[in-house]
């Protein structure tokens, strides 16, 4: 898939390869061809450097983006995969079990959740797009007891348009799973530590990002409601959602900025779709020095100060007359 | 409106305005219960002349600068005289002194945002500290849009607060009425020891509306409403407004 901005790039790119074709062995094309390369270079800083608050959104969604089962493999080994609720199925859209860090991350055993979107088509669909029912968030909240109950940090890999808003979900108690989630994680003596590395939608989302450390990709976005949700309840018009999305302050930058996550990741020029490797080494990078930093806390003092942190955050969204 | 006597929206029937406010805003003919606000739903619930209102003066500001949230905010506290979504403190009930966070529907549409978090945060805390009960009525549309993802960490502060208060044994009452949807529900007023639903209340994760939209589903009849939620095992009881509060005063007499 090839977003609308990404068009000026991907045309320098064909041309590039047309020329190499044609050029063989000729230094003829050679010119040229290093002509165009520099050319593409410049237009992909110009577009990356660039893009809005819904760029980023396209680009967050994009289907080629790394997703839970790349930085799954790249990062940790022996993946031991746990299923089910236990009350009523098991919901593809969020994985995880027990996994052990690359030695060269640390080698930690932790307990690695994360939201599933699906490699192909086929896995897509099992994965509902990555937004679950509640029997997920409840798999999920089986994860953070068995994380407490083995002392294990949680590693949380966000990527979610949202919790699924669906008949099914609602009959089973969507809104009730999510809360588990939400005061499972207020409460867990063990580091948690989350990811965000595309979609960051709404309660789906916080139920797998209420953490000691929340570090975003440069691409993802956090955000209470979908840009183009927002667009048609407040602006009446779904086709306002470029500018839904710049009013949101969705972006890993503006949420660092306003002090809700810890670290912006960046990624490759041209988005992590076009150099996977580049991103999930990045969010190793962090993942295996955020969870050595925080595997000798307290436990108690790392419950103290998840609270503090999400007891405080957002202070300065309102005028304190009380005294 | 200056009528004396109005037609419920539900049966049809004229009602004397006095009647229905007398009733806290129940039909007297089929007993439809009607949006209540704050104040006097707080009437309703303590007793009289015990509440002690807390934490007055906590005003949002407007985090993101979005379009048109100051006029909104400006008109909202204009009509109904409050601050923001939600009036709290601490008051007696039955005798009993609990801590109490009611919400308002007609500010903004009950729209959790930094204010609501923080009043909702602070009853809990002030319920620890005091050692009381905690009751939180619940009318809510959702998340507060204009305050983007601090709307959102509204539910984590909220839960973080409750977690607290969950490892004593003080009692959390929650009571959902018509609507409580969302950010609201995803977070402290289902996470409740016990949840008390209005009869009809319509209570949800999402809105009927965005899941014929998404799924293109035909919806049953009754979706989503406090009988349906109590018939899929989510809330424990569903009390009439005008037995709330004696509903209320036998339960904390088992647990408080």
């Amino acid at each position: 898939m090839i977003l609308e901005f990404e068009r000026p790039i991907k045309e320098l790119e064909e041309r590039i390869s047309g020329l190499h074709r044609l050029a063989g062995g000729s230094e003829g094309l050679q010119a040229e061809i290093s002509r165009l390369e520099d050319a593409l270079d410049a237009a992909k800083r110009r577009v990356y450097s660039n893009l809005s608050p819904y760029q980023r959104v396209q680009v967050a969604r994009h289907p080629d983006r790394p997703n839970f089962r790349a930085y799954r493999d790249a990062l940790t080994e022996d993946f031991y995969e746990l299923s089910g609720d236990r009350l009523h199925g098991d919901d593809a859209a969020v994985r995880g079990g027990f996994a052990r860090l690359k030695p060269e991350l640390g080698g930690h055993p932790v307990v690695l959740v994360g939201h599933d979107k699906g490699a192909d088509v086929k896995a897509r669909v099992a994965g509902n797009f990555g937004m679950a029912h509640p029997e997920g968030y409840r798999k999920v909240g089986r994860f953070y007891e068995l994380a407490v109950r083995f002392g294990l940090p949680i590693v949380l890999l966000v990527d979610t348009p949202g919790a699924f808003a669906g008949r099914q979900a609602e009959e089973r108690g969507q809104a009730w799973a999510i809360s588990a989630d939400l005061m499972a994680l207020s409460r867990a003596p063990v580091p948690v530590v989350s990811f965000v590395i595309g979609e960051g939608g709404s309660g789906g989302a916080l139920a797998m990002c209420l953490a000691d450390y929340v570090g975003m990709l440069e691409n993802s976005y956090l955000s209470v409601i979908a840009p183009e949700s927002c667009a048609s309840i407040i602006f009446r018009d779904p086709g306002r959602a470029a500018e839904a999305a710049e009013a949101l302050k969705l972006t890993a930058r503006d949420l660092k900025e306003h002090g809700i996550v810890d670290e912006v990741l960046p990624e490759p020029l041209g988005g992590a779709h076009n150099e996977p490797e580049d991103a999930i080494d990045t969010v190793g990078g962090a993942l295996g020095r955020v969870v050595s930093g925080l595997s000798e806390a307290d436990p108690e003092a790392l419950v103290a100060a998840r609270h503090d942190r999400y007891r405080r955050i957002g202070e300065r969204a309102m005028q304190d007359g009380t005294g | 409106m200056d009528a004396v006597f109005t037609k419920c929206e539900r049966c049809g029937q004229p009602i004397y305005e006095k009647d229905l406010g007398a009733r806290f805003n129940v039909c007297p003919h089929c007993e439809f219960h009607y949006p209540l606000s704050a104040p006097a739903r707080i009437r309703l619930l303590l007793d009289r002349g015990s509440f002690e209102e807390r934490d007055v003066g906590l005003l949002a500001g407007d985090p993101l600068g979005f379009e048109g949230y100051e006029e909104r905010l400006a008109k909202a506290r204009r009509r109904t005289g409050l601050d923001d979504a939600v009036v709290s403190g601490v008051g007696s009930l039955g005798g009993r002194r609990v801590a109490l966070a009611v919400m308002d529907f007609r500010f903004i549409g009950g729209s959790m945002g930094s204010v609501v978090g923080e009043k909702v945060a602070r009853t809990v805390e002030h319920a620890y500290a005091e050692e009381l009960p905690l009751v939180i009525v619940s009318a809510s549309g959702g998340a507060r849009m204009f305050e983007g993802v601090y709307s959102l960490m509204q539910l984590a502060k909220t839960s973080v607060a409750l977690s607290r208060y969950v490892e004593g044994s003080w009692p959390y009452v929650s009571v959902l009425t018509d609507p409580t949807f969302g950010g609201v529900t995803a977070s402290f007023a289902t996470a409740a020891d016990v949840v008390i639903a209005e009869p009809g209340a319509r209570i949800g994760f999402a809105g009927a509306r965005v899941i014929e939209q998404t799924t293109r589903e035909r919806l049953p009849e009754g979706f989503q409403t406090a009988e349906f939620q109590r018939d899929h095992g989510m809330v424990d009881r569903i009390v009439h407004r005008l037995a709330l509060r004696g509903d209320i005063e036998r339960l904390l007499g088992f647990v408080a």
